[in-house]
């Protein structure tokens, strides 16, 4: 069992979303990006789901140079709201090496930062 | 092709863009976490900023997909429990000569990788991907 955690500020998020047109696209899903879009504090669920990837990138060792794309890791939710981390491409080959059946997320977020805990079991 | 130079300024300009540091400071050997203080956030849109600038992809596939690549060598000889054996080490010692030897050992952790990130090494990811470019057409 591993754990992975970040932090990330919604403004920094705000600000990357705007200066590169592609960040949205590169870093988050279509299904995460509808989420969001959603949401009145949008860029607040974009951090938290940023700090996730984060999270899981940490949990597994994996960083963002070292093989996985950021859409690999899907944070989708459940009809209750609870967050579930949803593998894709190379994640999902990942676990398999790594021995990982399932991961557990906890995120949190307010108007400055956005905070996301990880467990790879 | 442009010249190392070159792109070096590129990367410089880059780098202040997205830290708001200062010129004189962005030296080819300054880290970018230590001395331009640079958070995991930063180096994505740095990342962002490059590849925008040179009308590049930085690779995906990986600082240590390449070591494992290059030797033909299983994972468990370079990289245990995501930390990198002696042989690991030194081979990402050779991948990434810019970095001070002192600062790369055998239980490293793979996921430190981005903290060792000097200007230099962004120029020299920028100098692979054109040459690779170039060689491709």
């Amino acid at each position: 069992m591993t754990i992975g955690t970040d932090i990330a500020e919604v403004d920094r998020i705000k600000k990357l979303l705007s200066t590169h047109g592609d960040f949205i696209s590169r870093v988050f899903t279509k299904q995460e990006i509808a989420y969001c879009q959603r949401k009145k504090n949008k860029y607040q669920h974009f951090a938290a789901r940023f700090a996730a990837k984060e999270s899981v990138m940490k949990a597994v060792g994996k960083g963002w140079l070292q093989g996985l794309n950021w859409t690999d890791i899907e944070v989708i939710n459940l009809p209750s709201g609870e967050p579930r981390i949803n593998p894709r491409g190379a994640l999902k080959k990942l676990m398999k090496q790594a021995k990982i059946t399932s991961f557990m997320v906890s995120l949190s977020h307010c108007k400055e930062y956005a905070i996301a805990m990880v467990v790879a079991q | 092709m442009i010249d190392e130079k070159e792109i070096f300024e590129k990367v410089r300009e880059s780098i202040v863009e997205a830290l708001g540091v200062d010129e004189e400071d962005v030296m080819p050997s300054a880290s970018l976490f230590e001395d331009l203080g640079a958070e995991s956030l930063d180096l994505l849109d740095i990342a962002f900023r490059i590849e925008k600038t040179f009308g590049i992809k930085i690779p995906r596939s990986g600082i240590q997909q390449d070591i494992l690549a290059a030797e033909g060598i299983k994972e468990e000889d370079v990289l245990i429990d995501g930390a990198f054996t002696a042989l690991g080490a030194q081979k990402l010692r050779e991948r990434m000569p810019e970095i001070d030897k002192d600062r790369i050992y055998a239980g490293f952790r793979v996921d430190d990788i981005p903290t060792l990130f000097t200007v230099q090494t962004f120029v020299n990811i920028v100098k692979q991907v054109l040459l690779e470019k170039a060689g491709a057409h």
